[in-house]
């Protein structure tokens, strides 16, 4: 076991290598350059660009940049310089870091916590008029855009005269201390971000969680069980319910960094302090470090979430066995 | 300028005679025209600001929302009048210019304190400009407008409340720097080459994880908070040096709060929403806006024409790579043609929901230098356009499209920002007009804020492009000049090597002409003789439309009723910064 | 790791006869066809052509097709409508002209398209004398219907056409890599979980950059159907490759192989049948990806350009407040994004419920 784990952690070193140099190149082919947009200022002459491309080394060939920025990190763990904000990669990534992942949890605990005992209901009781209902609301969820949901969400918002249009808290909140009055506020401005955010995902979850359960419920232990007297209760609960959740636990592992990555949009429209609108400006930019190191960081996510889901599965399930 | 100086030690002489007010003090009036009336003290505004700041050092990084913020933080030795946009004392009360133009003496306010209470004197000026401002590698100083002809302009402290300016030749736009802003020495001292660092090192003052107290300034406001991403919070000044008309010390306000909203749609709902207390609006966000206030919503919107703001530009290569384009857009009968075909009421209608005006050339059509050209935009009239086109020999084809003299169609890119609600409609509203004459259009969108760049390398055709308005001509010196840095529709006038001769042979008569006349004008000290020049000027660009003027688009705004004396600002441009007089009713 | 178990293909006849029992599915297939059917005659179905402005009839509200006349049951008509703006709002307001009823009438010349090769000026429908907007105008006064008509050969075919790509690329590689084992399966598989660990959207998103801005709209429209694909087709390699492992110890592909047959071949010919079912669900399911991709690039101005059309850029226009509370038709485009996702997806799903295939 302790082996498997060593063997993997090792192998993502020289994959987050290749991932770094295939980003960095991508991002050397986008036309133009981090200093397009001062030109139009009058305080922004030819010697002025020359002094800060030397000041930044961009007049350095891109292998040269690349290696320069990974000697950085092995050597001194500096992730590169923005030149956007003037600052250290690192300080800037974890100014952000912390409302982040706090929303990325609660969104993916909120989707298993809808989507579970929808799945379940809706392979109990596939036939209610209930059960049709929240299938369709899920294919509904799955079929929006995210960032037109937000919006109409929003304007929904605004046509019955509420504030909570954005953000996590009214402007008065903002920075200040924790109290009761906060918590209600931010509350207030949660749900829509997490109603956008967690729809689509609560609509996939619930149909895999209802085809597995349906698969579980006619498998021949289930049969069994039944056929030996078990109480209709027992039998979906302690032996279908949770073989079915089993293959599911994998899918958890793949959310974490895919709900840092992929809720920009709706982080752009509803005005989030998250990591997500941070990595499309750098990359509109070409902020090159910043957008490097954030892909380098999601993908580090997604191989710890995958291990994890493994390891997990392993726990839950003891048919599995790593060697 | 100097006669505008008198008027006001007039001024404050008479209001210091009838009011207790501190000779040091400047009294904020002669604005009931604008609407401004005597405000109450306390209160709290609301603002957005459309991102992040990158640093709260304003000469570290060249940012929008870093100026943004900062010209509540603030003040340089001149600024603007809210009404006139003439230059009128801020932290020095009175100047004097030598009459060879080379010599400026500015007086400094007495008894103006740094917001930590010390006193503001000569020395910081010195710091500022010397250390900060010239220094070539501070990436938002300004060293270029200080090397007149050449050489370093010096600064000199006379005593602790004079300074002394003195320029190798007479450079009338100086004046126009002194509206920059004065940085506190006894802070920056230590990231200063004086101070022992390295001139790279002046990038790293305040970033913005450094502790709030540390950012000071002069201005109406100082720093309190800043939660990343999120918010900036500012508190009143006790100490500022500005009073309203009565004499009661300025700003009205207590705090300003800037919300960090990057969405353009995210700031509307905010502000519907009464999180915010003002918004600039683009024309097209006009209509449900003010509609929303006819329906009793508690704010209004207020569109006031302006100095300040871009009014765009159709551009075609001189230098287009076909070179059978490069000649026809050479050629002054063709752009004249297109001139006929811009419609340019449609654009103000629809565009701008009417809220545009006929454009200027080079020059805000509200400018005191403004010289009224429109005369010579003639009228839209598509017969006369392709009248005009038949006369340069591009004779209709079978297939309704005109063709060049090599049988080739008439055709060419229109390269334009698609991420603007103002680009993509002209785009189209041009091409569909051209198409009608025969000449087609083809459409490139790219993002907005590589165009300029785009025209600065040449590889494109023709281009919508605007560039700000300046009160003073001379700062628009590099774009309007042949030969400048950003004169990009005729490169190849673009001097050799940077900062050498232009490539005379390159102009024709009429860029010459405009070359000349800019050369002149800054060096130039009397007002009435540039605006001869500059009048000059703007006539010549109006009949030879290097560029065409498509219309000049007003500012549009909104406020809550809960506030007063709402002036329009862009709230970008040092030294016109109308906030201190807003008040909460 | 547990490898994918192989999937059990039902016979395609028999999963036919199940699907058809699906409404939801056959409802949606149903609609799926029509949206196609659209998409291939749009220009003859859409009243105007993609760019024709009215700009006197901007932002005009659909207008309403009358069928009674002074109390009598008449042919369709419309009455023209008159703008009227308000002189302080700006806001536009539009008014039928009850004086002149203008009948719809159908094969009505407007202007020239060419449809298979043939140059045609003839519209499905259209009006004399007035114009037609049964989903209103946009910003320009261009026919809304037209648009989203045209349009949707942009956003229904990035999808086809994205699949198309990944699935080549998909079986290819994934049945190589499966067929064959050993060190080239390996780096395959190292080269697939590389891929798999980058985050989708961002990557998309910094490729979508690279695309030359002075390209024009059409390889502009190409670029983004390759970015999207070759981001789509690592997945579907690792399982086709599962699959394949699976299947090569399956007899008939041993006899394939003793009687020398190339191996491509056997790929191709003898596996890939098998997994037909298997990918012609995967497929249904992975194309609303490809229209959502497109539209969310749209919504950030990286999707495709005007002149082209494609129901992300239209819906653009109806992203903003002023758009929801005075231009509400705007919102069309967003309503044929969902209806055409609902659509493959129930497809989709009733064709995974028919072949059996639980594990997709």
């Amino acid at each position: 076991m302790l082996w498997f784990v060593a063997r993997r952690v090792l192998l993502m070193v020289p994959a987050l290598l290749a991932i770094s140099a295939l980003v960095f190149a991508v991002i050397q082919l986008q036309p133009g350059g981090f200093l397009t947009q001062y030109l139009e200022d009058p305080r922004f002459s030819p010697q002025t660009v020359e002094t800060i491309k030397r000041q930044f080394g961009l007049d350095q060939p891109p292998h040269i940049q690349y290696l320069r920025w990974i000697q950085g990190i092995v050597t001194r763990g500096d992730f590169g310089y923005s030149f956007l904000n003037g600052r250290p990669v690192g300080s800037l990534i974890w100014e952000r870091l912390g409302w982040t992942v706090f929303l990325a949890v609660l969104t993916i605990a909120c989707t298993w916590l809808i989507a579970i005992p929808l799945g379940i209901y809706t392979a109990l009781r596939p036939r209610g008029t209930a059960a049709t209902i929240v299938n369709l609301v899920s294919y509904l969820g799955q079929a929006m855009p995210d960032f037109l949901l937000a919006l109409l969400l929003i304007a929904l918002v605004l046509s019955r005269g509420g504030a909570n249009v954005g953000g996590l808290f009214s402007p008065d909140y903002i920075g200040a201390p924790w109290n009761w009055a906060r918590l209600r506020d931010m509350v207030a401005h949660l749900w829509i971000p997490i109603a956008a955010i967690s729809l689509e995902g609560v609509a996939g979850l619930m149909r895999q969680m209802r085809a597995q359960l349906l698969d579980v419920l006619g498998a021949d232990y289930v049969r069994t069980a039944r056929a030996k007297g078990a109480p209709e209760r027992t039998v979906v609960w302690k032996h279908a319910v949770r073989n079915a959740i089993n293959p599911l636990i994998s899918l958890a592992g793949l959310s974490l960094p895919t709900l840092i990555s992929s809720t920009i949009l709706v982080s752009i429209v509803l005005n989030l302090p998250t990591i997500g609108p941070f990595l499309y400006d750098s990359l509109l930019n070409k902020d090159q470090y910043v957008v490097t190191t954030l892909l380098l960081f999601s993908s580090l996510l997604l191989m710890v979430g995958n291990l994890l889901a493994d390891l997990a599965l392993a726990w839950m399930d003891p048919r599995i066995r790593y060697q | 300028m100097r006669r505008l100086a008198w008027l006001w030690i007039f001024v404050v002489a008479v209001v210091g005679l009838v009011l207790p007010v501190s000779a040091a003090d400047k009294p904020v009036r002669g604005y009931e025209s604008l609407g401004v009336v005597a405000g109450k003290q306390g209160g709290r505004l609301t603002m957005i600001l459309g991102d992040s700041p990158p640093s709260f050092f304003y000469y570290g990084v060249i940012d929008s929302n870093l100026q943004a913020l900062s010209q509540h933080l603030y003040d340089g030795l001149v600024e603007y009048n809210y009404r006139t946009y003439e230059l009128e004392p801020a932290l020095a009360e009175k100047w004097t210019i030598s009459k060879d133009g080379r010599l400026y003496t500015f007086y400094l306010r007495r008894d103006v304190k740094w917001q930590d209470g010390r006193d503001f004197t000569a020395d910081d000026v010195v710091f500022t400009f010397d250390q900060i401002v010239t220094n070539p590698e501070a990436r938002a100083g300004d060293a270029g407008a200080f090397m007149v002809g050449g050489q370093r302009v010096r600064f000199e402290k006379v005593d602790t409340y004079t300074v002394r300016l003195t320029l190798p030749r007479a450079a009338p736009a100086t004046l126009q720097y002194m509206r920059l802003y004065i940085m506190p020495k006894h802070k920056l001292l230590p990231h200063s080459v004086e101070g022992g660092a390295k001139p790279v090192d002046i990038n790293s003052a305040w970033p913005t994880t450094v502790d709030p107290r540390e950012v000071i300034g002069t201005g109406p406001f100082r720093l309190q908070a800043y939660v990343p991403g999120q918010k900036v919070t500012l508190v009143r000044n006790p100490r500022y040096w500005k009073t309203d008309a009565g004499g009661m010390r300025l700003p009205y306000l207590n705090q300003i709060e800037l919300l960090i909203v990057r969405d353009p749609e995210q700031q509307v709902a905010q502000f519907l929403a009464g999180n915010v207390g003002q918004l600039n609006l683009s024309g097209a966000q006009f209509p449900d806006l003010k509609s929303r206030q006819q329906a009793g919503a508690p704010f209004k919107v207020i569109s006031s024409r302006t100095l300040f703001g871009s009014p765009p530009h159709l551009a075609f290569n001189f230098d287009a790579r076909n070179p059978e384009l490069a000649r026809l857009f050479s050629d002054l009968r063709w752009r004249q043609a297109m001139q006929m075909a811009v419609n340019r009421q449609r654009i103000i209608d629809d565009v701008y929901n009417g809220l545009a005006e006929l454009p200027g050339h080079g020059v805000a059509p509200i400018s005191s230098w403004y010289f009224d050209t429109r005369s010579f935009l003639g009228k839209f009239d598509l017969q006369g356009a392709a009248r005009a086109l038949d006369e340069l020999g591009l004779r209709t084809g079978p297939d309704g499209v005109r063709q060049l003299q090599s049988g080739r169609p008439l055709e060419f890119t229109l390269t334009y920002g698609t991420d603007s609600a103002v680009w993509p409609p002209i785009a189209t509203i041009l091409q569909n007009d051209l198409k009608q004459i025969g000449v087609k259009v083809n459409l490139q969108g790219i993002l907005s804020r590589t165009l300029l760049s785009t025209g600065l390398s040449g590889n494109y055709e023709a281009l919508l492009l605007a560039f700000g308005d300046q009160p003073d001509p001379e700062l628009r010196k590099p774009i309007w000049q042949p030969g400048g840095a950003l004169y990009y529709w005729h490169r190849t006038t673009q001097p050799a090597t940077p900062g050498g001769e232009p490539n005379f042979a390159a102009m024709q008569p009429w860029e010459r002409q405009v070359y000349d006349i800019w050369e002149t004008g800054g060096t130039t000290v009397s007002r009435p003789q540039r605006k001869a020049l500059y009048d000059k000027w703007q006539v010549l660009f109006a009949q030879n439309l290097p560029v065409i003027m498509i219309a000049k688009p007003m500012a549009v705004g909104a406020i809550q009723n809960r506030y007063g004396n709402y002036l329009y600002s862009l709230g970008v441009i040092p030294g016109y910064n109308p906030v201190p007089l807003i008040f909460q009713k | 790791m547990t490898e994918a178990v192989p999937a059990v293909p039902s016979p395609p006849s028999s999963v036919w006869r199940r699907f058809r029992r699906s409404g939801p599915g056959v409802i949606s297939a149903g609609i799926l066809l029509l949206l196609y059917a659209a998409a291939l005659l749009a220009p003859f179905l859409a009243p105007y052509s993609l760019v024709e402005q009215h700009p006197d009839l901007i932002h005009q509200p659909p207008q309403r097709v009358h069928i009674i006349r002074d109390g009598r049951l008449v042919r369709p008509f419309i009455y023209p409508m008159v703008r009227k703006r308000d002189p302080i709002t700006f806001v536009a307001s539009f008014a039928e002209d009850r004086s002149r009823p203008l009948p719809i009438q159908l094969f009505e010349r407007g202007d020239t398209y060419s449809l298979f090769g043939a140059r045609m000026d003839r519209h499905l429908f259209g009006v004399k004398g007035g114009t037609l907007f049964l989903l209103g105008t946009d910003a320009f006064g261009r026919c809304l219907l037209s648009r989203i008509l045209v349009g949707s050969q942009v956003s229904l075919t990035v999808g086809v056409v994205g699949v198309a790509i990944s699935f080549a690329i998909g079986i290819i590689v994934g049945g190589v890599s499966g067929y064959y084992a050993g060190v080239l399966d390996t780096l395959i598989q190292r080269l697939i979980e590389i891929l798999l660990s980058i985050p989708r959207l961002p990557i998309l998103l910094a490729l979508a950059t690279v695309i030359p801005a002075a390209w024009p709209s059409g390889y502009v429209y190409v670029g983004i159907v390759a970015v999207l694909s070759l981001i789509g087709w690592a997945g579907l390699a690792r399982v086709i490759r599962g699959q394949v492992i699976a299947m090569r110890q399956l007899e008939y592909v041993t006899a394939a192989r003793a009687s020398g047959l190339r191996d491509l071949r056997i790929i191709l010919r003898h596996i890939m049948p098998n997994l037909s079912s298997y990918l012609i669900v995967t497929a249904t399911l992975a194309l609303p990806g490809y229209i959502l991709g497109e539209s969310a690039l749209s919504f950030l101005g990286l999707g495709v350009k005007e002149p082209m059309a494609s129901w992300g850029l239209l819906l653009r226009d109806a992203q903003n407040f002023r758009a929801l509370r005075l231009y509400p038709w705007l919102l069309a485009p967003g309503a044929l994004i969902v209806i055409s996702v609902m659509a493959f997806n129930f497809v989709g799903d009733a064709l995974r419920d028919a072949a059996d295939l639980q594990s997709v």
